[in-house]
């Protein structure tokens, strides 16, 4: 590709220790047959990156946010100019990362957590089915609670922090009441927070979590176990619930309680009931350099080979269509196909509005499931919502 | 005229001279970043412009008070005034007479050293491991198994029902302020017990002879002895039960309706540098007229010797 040998490229990510050991892997092969260097530059210090930017840019910048786009708009350079194919992205990418017409970023990796940890033996020894829309998840809930068991483990506890498994919770129940694009609608305020598709899923989940029928202590259990022992009671013996709702980090948990467990057959997950998206996080690619070897590594980042390497090293998800079939980490495998089903792709809602926000969701989430008014609570954080985003 | 050689005469300015390096670290640390505050009160969340910008037409405004209308409006911010108050009122005079018993009973006793150590050991524990340690203690067990906290396993081997100390809002806020009971008592214990101590003891002595009851004795000569020191210990408690943060910060992070001002002022601080400044001007206004006090008072009694 024109590349001289000993070229140099400059990147900048916040990936330390593990992670970016596993993206030097990835890279490794191409770091091998052009004989390029990267220069990598890892911080989480959106100060520093900004001073790059503006002296000496990085070539390739992979962010966890969309913030780039709008600080960087006339710096960053089309990805499909420097010979990106962009349809191996799913069209809610293409168009999360387009500006005025231009692709300026694109995901390279991806986290979901849109996902229900249960345990096969014990769906299998009552005769439970996976429930693939909203309505039968609520039947499989009451169909449990008729059987005498505690379909949820909902911990909303977590020091410094109590409040946000809720709002991961809820931020599924509206991806699959309403879809991402409401919840998008959510993150720019052009929904509102008290708005009643929001009640809808608050008091949904307020008549799950408040209940000592459905789930585990009722209220008072919801608000006072920690998240980390909440994900391990379905697994228990005998088990404590059938399901929790949690992120993918919930794997490593459960394997460090119960090291005797096999995934797939003693716990497993399926993507969160009828939602119609997936949230999650993703690290972003930009380009500010149209030099060769740009061109040469964003070509094997989102070609076939580079695809192939992420997803066989394991670093989260590739997104990338490529990726399919090539990921060998069987949970990660399992989450790919959640996400290859998805319609669209939502942040999390909390860390993506900020602080104001986060904690009036998260002290609506505790307050409601104690029995205060929902709709009082939502306004609260309707409020919080609006002055964040400045309206 | 004696003679005095001349590197002993100091001029006008000297004195200004000794006090430069105490008044430079003064301003520094102290007046500097108390105004700073005071000005950010003013500003919006980024301290960038003035808190009147973020008023919007037609809600209430204080104009460049608004941060202010924040912290004396808002229901967190009144919940949280009612905690201060009620650890105030309740807390505090619960904790010096508390101190004070102590006191009184271990210097009748020949353990006393011993009984007072045991006192003042949580003292001598940082309030936020007192918090995780008492978070334990409050532990409340939802699920199947046995309760492993201290207090809930006590009722259910009882017989009662476990309680949810800390999430339930009709008891959460006493058990917070027993942690501070435990952790401050045994400072009031030590600082009374010197003063009993040194109350002169043919006063007390002459009492009994006159045929005083000890419990005569107690309000009539050594209440009324004791007291400046009474004063000062329940002042210095007033001022950092005003400041509690750490307590409430562990255990439950304000949630469930125990929130309190120091908490508010930092949960704002990254997110609003506006409302939490505010906050923190109305923590110190609500501090002054306590230190005011305070100073008067130990004026009057240097005055007084």
């Amino acid at each position: 590709m024109g590349v001289a040998s000993g070229t140099e490229i400059s990147v900048i990510y916040q990936w330390t220790g593990n992670e970016e050991a596993m993206f030097n892997t990835i890279m490794a092969p191409f770091v091998d047959a052009c004989g390029v260097k990267i220069n990598a530059n890892s911080t989480r210090d959106a100060a520093v990156l900004d001073t790059a930017v503006k002296s000496t840019p990085p070539d390739i910048l992979f962010w966890p946010s969309t913030s780039p786009l709008q600080l960087y708009a006339d710096k960053l350079l089309d990805l499909t100019s420097l010979g990106v194919d962009a349809s191996n992205y799913a069209d809610y990418w293409q168009k999360l990362g387009t500006v005025n017409g231009k692709l300026l970023a694109l995901p390279a990796k991806t986290d979901i957590k849109t996902l229900i940890w249960y345990s096969p033996v014990q769906f299998q020894a009552n005769g439970y089915q996976i429930p693939t829309t909203l309505n039968d998840l609520e039947t499989l809930a009451d169909t449990m609670v008729s059987n005498g068991q505690v379909p949820w483990s909902m911990g909303l506890a977590s020091t410094g922090s109590d409040g946000w498994p809720g709002s991961d919770f809820i931020q599924n129940l509206l991806l699959a009441m309403q879809g991402p694009d409401y919840v998008l609608g959510l993150l720019d305020g052009s929904i509102p927070y008290n708005d009643p598709g929001v009640l809808a899923a608050y008091q949904l989940y307020v008549k799950w979590a408040s209940d000592s029928q459905y789930t585990v202590g009722g209220a008072t259990g919801t608000v006072n176990t920690n998240f980390a022992d909440a994900l391990l009671q379905p697994f228990s013996d005998p088990p404590e619930s059938m399901m929790v709702d949690q992120a993918g980090f919930a794997a490593g948990n459960i394997v460090a309680a119960y090291p005797n467990l096999k995934y797939g057959t003693d716990y497993a997950f399926f993507g969160f009931s009828g939602a119609k998206g997936v949230q999650g996080s993703y690290d972003l690619m930009f380009a500010f350099s149209d030099t060769p070897v740009v061109k040469a590594m964003l070509a094997y980042i989102t070609g076939p080979v580079g695809a192939a390497n992420w997803a066989e090293t394991g670093f989260s998800i590739d997104p990338n269509k490529l990726a399919q079939g090539h990921f060998t980490d069987p949970v990660i495998a399992d989450m790919a196909k959640v996400l290859e089903t998805a319609q669209g792709f939502t942040p999390d809602l909390g860390d993506t509005l900020g602080g104001t926000f986060q904690a009036a969701e998260w002290k609506a989430i505790v307050d409601s499931v104690q029995g205060a008014d929902i709709q009082t609570e939502l306004n609260t954080a309707e409020a919080a919502q609006m002055a964040t985003l400045g309206k | 005229m004696p003679i005095v050689p001349k590197i002993m005469k100091q001029g006008r300015l000297a004195p200004f001279y000794y006090l430069a390096p105490a008044l430079l670290i003064m301003f520094i640390f102290i007046v500097y970043p108390t105004f700073n505050t005071l000005v950010l009160s003013f500003t919006n969340k980024s301290g960038t412009a003035s808190a009147a910008t973020v008023c919007v037409a037609g809600q209430p405004c204080w104009g460049v008070f608004d941060d202010y209308r924040y912290a004396f409006t808002s229901p967190e911010m009144l919940i949280a005034l009612r905690n201060n108050a009620l650890w105030l009122i309740l807390m505090v005079p619960a904790t010096v007479a508390i101190g004070l018993i102590f006191a009184l009973l271990a210097d009748r006793v020949r353990y006393e050293s011993l009984a007072k150590s045991i006192i003042f050991m949580p003292m001598a524990i940082s309030f936020i491991g007192a918090g995780v340690i008492w978070r334990f203690v409050y532990y409340v067990n939802t699920s199947g198994g046995a309760q492993i906290g201290l207090l809930d396993a006590i009722l259910v081997k009882l017989g009662f029902q476990p309680v949810a100390w800390l999430s339930d809002p009709r008891i959460n806020n006493f058990a917070l302020m027993i942690v501070g009971l435990w952790l401050w008592a045994g400072f009031c214990m030590t600082i009374l017990s010197a003063a009993v101590k040194g109350l002169p003891s043919e006063v007390l002595e002459a009492a009994r002879v006159d045929g005083a009851g000890e419990w005569q004795v107690f309000w009539t000569i050594m209440l009324p002895m004791i007291l400046p020191t009474i004063i000062v210990v329940t002042t210095t408690l007033v001022i950092n039960i005003l400041k509690i943060f750490d307590i409430v910060f562990v255990m439950t992070n304000g949630n469930f309706g125990t929130e309190v001002i120091a908490n508010r002022m930092f949960q704002l601080i990254v997110t609003d540098v506006g409302k939490s400044s505010a906050i923190a001007v109305v923590l110190i206004l609500l501090t002054i007229p306590v230190m005011i006090f305070n100073v008067r008072r130990f004026r009057a009694e240097e005055a007084a010797r």
